[in-house]
């Protein structure tokens, strides 16, 4: 944050010196102004008709003199704030990255029918989030035409969980059953869960339901195989009706972090059996890009200054690799470790026998000869190549 | 905080240019004032020579000179409150960028609601420069960040494309009047440009006098490179504008405006400081590169992962022309569970070569007798028959 505080001091310091000559500026003119007056007062004591004497002449002539130093000092007082101001612009240049233009595959995005598609991401991410009225007006700025089919199940989504999230668990369970069987293919407890808290919701009225409460549990049944635990832990809490639970050792129940984890597992399921991603694929490539951006300016300035830019100047990969951290892997990348090289379709991973990993041409160099035989570079276990296995992450 | 570093130099850079503006400004209007009461006061000083100066023309002549003195504080604090308030913008955001960390702790991710409002700030941005004001207006008003962003200036900068486009050259010569010297440090051809469009749609309604007239005033000042320029528009006087087989038929073209517009756009980012390419599309093409394996463009579906933006359909393809992400270190990741595959969770092989985490492996086995299932093969094999591998 060391940037955002030098600007900080920086800007500080010129407020100080506006209040100062802010201040100075006032005081000049208004002692100007005060005297001015007092002598003009002094003067009208006299008939306006009457010849000026020696002795005023000589005071308008200091007034003058004043007067003219009075325009210029505030003309100077504004004018030498300018190196404060330019020393802000300055600092400001100086602690931020101006130019990212070199980090920029050009024209990469370029294009009518990209420009559609990226808007179309763009779209859907509101969608997603419902921020609805924002995407139909990008529909129109853009002329997108994404139709009703494609955003339904955006909308539905949002939908329930709005409701969701204000403990409204109709719509949710609605969804669940009519999804039942894909949901239970994937073993999915989102129904379950849903009518755990609509129980939840019953038990609180105290034994006044307890009858419906009852038939509720009916509703719990066929799910017991698979959450027999929390099916005895829901029952349990009836022994306690009477007397409020809320006071006994199943207050548990009634904690407000049953409908985030709701929340959660809706989103989780619904994605998955709509085929959309949990987060907004925009939101995760931006976080991610923010990450990357950094490191990639600097190593472009370094290559930049050491005049290596031709060596580097791949544009099939990026010149440094980019830890973005274990939310943002989604694929099992598998780098040789002799070769340092990642593996591909021509070039996979072998299993040795002793369990290494190393890539296929790493492999053939370790050959001796034409025997066929070479010795785990990792540990003393010796082999055939026939013996190595190729394996897929 | 490199990625406040990195991406925030136009949040602050241009409420500062502002700024530099309002100052400029400001000076002019305190040394117009400045000089008028200066020269109220030579006047006075010329008349007291007069022998014959009265009491009351030194009264008149003075209060000349309060009243000038009032205007000049009056208008002094008008200019040094408008450049106060400009300044307050910059500490505004500031503060905003500022709360990105929580104090005490160093180099994590920003919160999540700062980086929502980021990507905001971003798209606001993306919009405003795709000319999709209205998307712009609302999300700004949406997520409250309307004095995050440069709104203000786009929207200026919109009155004047929307007049170019109408054909109607005055606000764009009065921008370019507003920021000469700036425009001349850049050596800018807007004007050049505007000036001769005007020309040319003076010989486009036949009126080769004032069209003279016209070039004489604005077009006789061109630069040395833009001599030839204007020697190829005099030609066209020679021309009618009628004639279907006129060799300037492109000077004639109405595209011309369109591509005035986009210049005066260029131009006014330039001149505020703004890089050509928005925030936005820069950091997602970082994003995307650094997301970027060869996994994501494979035929084999099933090795795409539903979360990951660059295998989603639309990114998959903006992001073709990217460059792949660099890895020299592997990253294993489970593909069953999506978790990482390190010491806690070891990697395993199926006989059939495929790797998945020994947590998914187990608890598969756990309700199935024992038995696994490859989900890329469907081949079953029981879970005695998995082995280690050791990837360094």
């Amino acid at each position: 944050m060391d940037a955002c505080w030098a600007v900080d001091k920086e800007l500080e310091r010129l407020f100080e010196k506006y209040s100062s000559a802010t201040d100075r500026t006032q005081k000049t003119l208004d002692d100007f102004i005060a005297s001015l007056r007092s002598f003009i007062n002094e003067l009208s004591e006299r008939t306006s008709d009457e010849l000026i004497t020696e002795g005023a002449r000589a005071s308008v002539v200091e007034f003058i003199d004043r007067a003219k130093s009075v325009s210029n000092s505030v003309s100077t007082c504004h004018k030498d704030l300018h190196g404060s101001v330019s020393k802000l612009g300055k600092t400001i240049d100086r602690n931020f990255t101006s130019d990212f233009s070199s980090v920029i595959t050009e024209g990469a995005f370029d294009g009518e029918w990209r420009q559609t598609l990226l808007n179309e991401v763009i779209c859907e991410h509101f969608l997603r989030q419902g921020m609805l009225d924002i995407a139909e007006s990008l529909n129109e700025d853009a002329s997108l035409e994404l139709s009703q089919e494609r955003k339904e199940p955006f909308l539905e989504l949002h939908r329930i969980l709005e409701a969701l999230r204000q403990h409204i668990l109709e719509p949710a369970l609605d969804w669940a059953e009519r999804n039942r069987d894909e949901l239970n293919r994937k073993k999915s407890p989102l129904e379950f869960k849903l009518h755990r808290l609509r129980f939840i919701e019953l038990i609180k009225h105290g034994s006044m339901k307890q009858i419906e409460v009852l038939q509720y549990a009916k509703k719990l049944a066929p799910f017991a195989e698979l959450h027999t635990k929390d099916m005895q832990l829901l029952m349990g809490s009836l022994l306690y009706l009477n007397n409020g639970i809320e006071n006994s050792t199943y207050s548990f129940l009634f904690e407000d972090s049953s409908w985030i984890e709701i929340c959660d597992i809706f989103t989780r399921d619904a994605c998955g059996l709509l085929g959309l991603s949990v987060e907004s694929p925009l939101s995760v490539g931006i976080n991610a890009g923010c990450k990357a951006l950094p490191p990639l300016l600097s190593i472009r300035q370094v290559m930049q200054s050491r005049q290596v830019a031709g060596v580097w100047s791949s544009k099939e990969e990026l010149p440094v690799e980019i830890d973005l951290g274990q939310d943002y892997r989604f694929h099992s990348i598998f780098a040789c470790p002799i070769l340092r090289q990642q593996s591909t379709e021509q070039n996979p991973p072998m299993r040795l026998t002793c369990g290494h990993v190393i890539s296929k041409e790493a492999l053939h160099k370790l050959v001796v000869g034409n025997t066929n035989r070479f010795k785990c570079p990792y540990c003393p276990v010796e082999m055939t190549t026939a013996e190595t296995k190729q394996i897929y992450f | 905080m490199a990625d406040v570093k990195t991406l925030e130099h136009s949040t602050l850079k241009v409420p500062y240019e502002l700024l530099n503006k309002q100052f400029r400004a400001s000076q002019k209007i305190i040394d117009r004032e400045a000089s008028k009461l200066n020269s109220s006061a030579s006047e006075l000083e010329k008349k007291l020579h007069d022998p014959s100066l009265t009491i009351g023309d030194v009264t008149s002549a003075l209060t000349t000179m309060v009243d000038n003195l009032s205007m000049l504080k009056r208008k002094a604090e008008e200019s040094i409150q408008e450049e106060l308030g400009a300044s307050r913008v910059i500490k505004r955001r500031l503060a905003h960028l500022q709360e990105r960390d929580t104090p005490g702790i160093k180099e994590t991710m920003p919160p999540t609601w700062w980086q929502k409002n980021r990507l905001d700030r971003m798209l606001v941005e993306y919009f405003l420069r795709a000319g999709y004001y209205n998307s712009a207006l609302k999300l700004a008003k949406h997520s409250n960040i309307e004095d995050l962003t440069n709104i203000d200036l786009f929207m200026m900068s919109k009155e004047i494309e929307d007049s170019l486009a109408k054909c109607d050259t005055k606000p764009c010569l009065s921008w370019c009047v507003d920021n000469r010297s700036k425009l001349r440090k850049m050596k800018s051809t807007l004007e050049f440009n505007v000036r001769k469009q005007e020309y040319v749609e003076l010989i486009r309604e036949e009126k080769p006098l004032e069209a003279i007239r016209h070039a004489r005033k604005y077009l006789s000042s061109a630069e040395s490179g833009q001599v030839s320029e204007v020697q190829k528009l005099m030609g066209m006087l020679a021309f009618s504008s009628k004639n279907p087989e006129n060799p300037y038929g492109d000077v004639f073209d109405m595209s011309n405006w369109q591509k005035l517009v986009l210049q005066f756009r260029q131009e006014n980012f330039k001149l505020h400081q703004l890089n050509s390419t928005s925030v936005f599309t820069a950091t997602l093409q970082a994003g995307l590169s650094a997301l970027k394996t060869l996994h994501c463009y494979k035929d084999d579906a099933n090795l795409r992962h539903p979360d990951c933006p660059v295998c989603s359909t639309h990114l998959n393809e903006l992001a073709q022309p990217l460059p792949f992400a660099h890895c020299t270190n592997s990253k294993l990741v489970c593909s069953i569970t999506g978790s990482a595959l390190n010491e806690h969770n070891p990697p395993m092989m199926l006989p059939n070569g495929r790797i998945y985490g020994l947590k998914a492996l187990e608890n598969m086995a756990a309700v199935n007798d024992g038995r696994v299932v490859c989900p890329r093969t469907r081949e079953i094999y029981h879970v005695d028959n998995i082995e280690k591998v050791f990837v360094m």
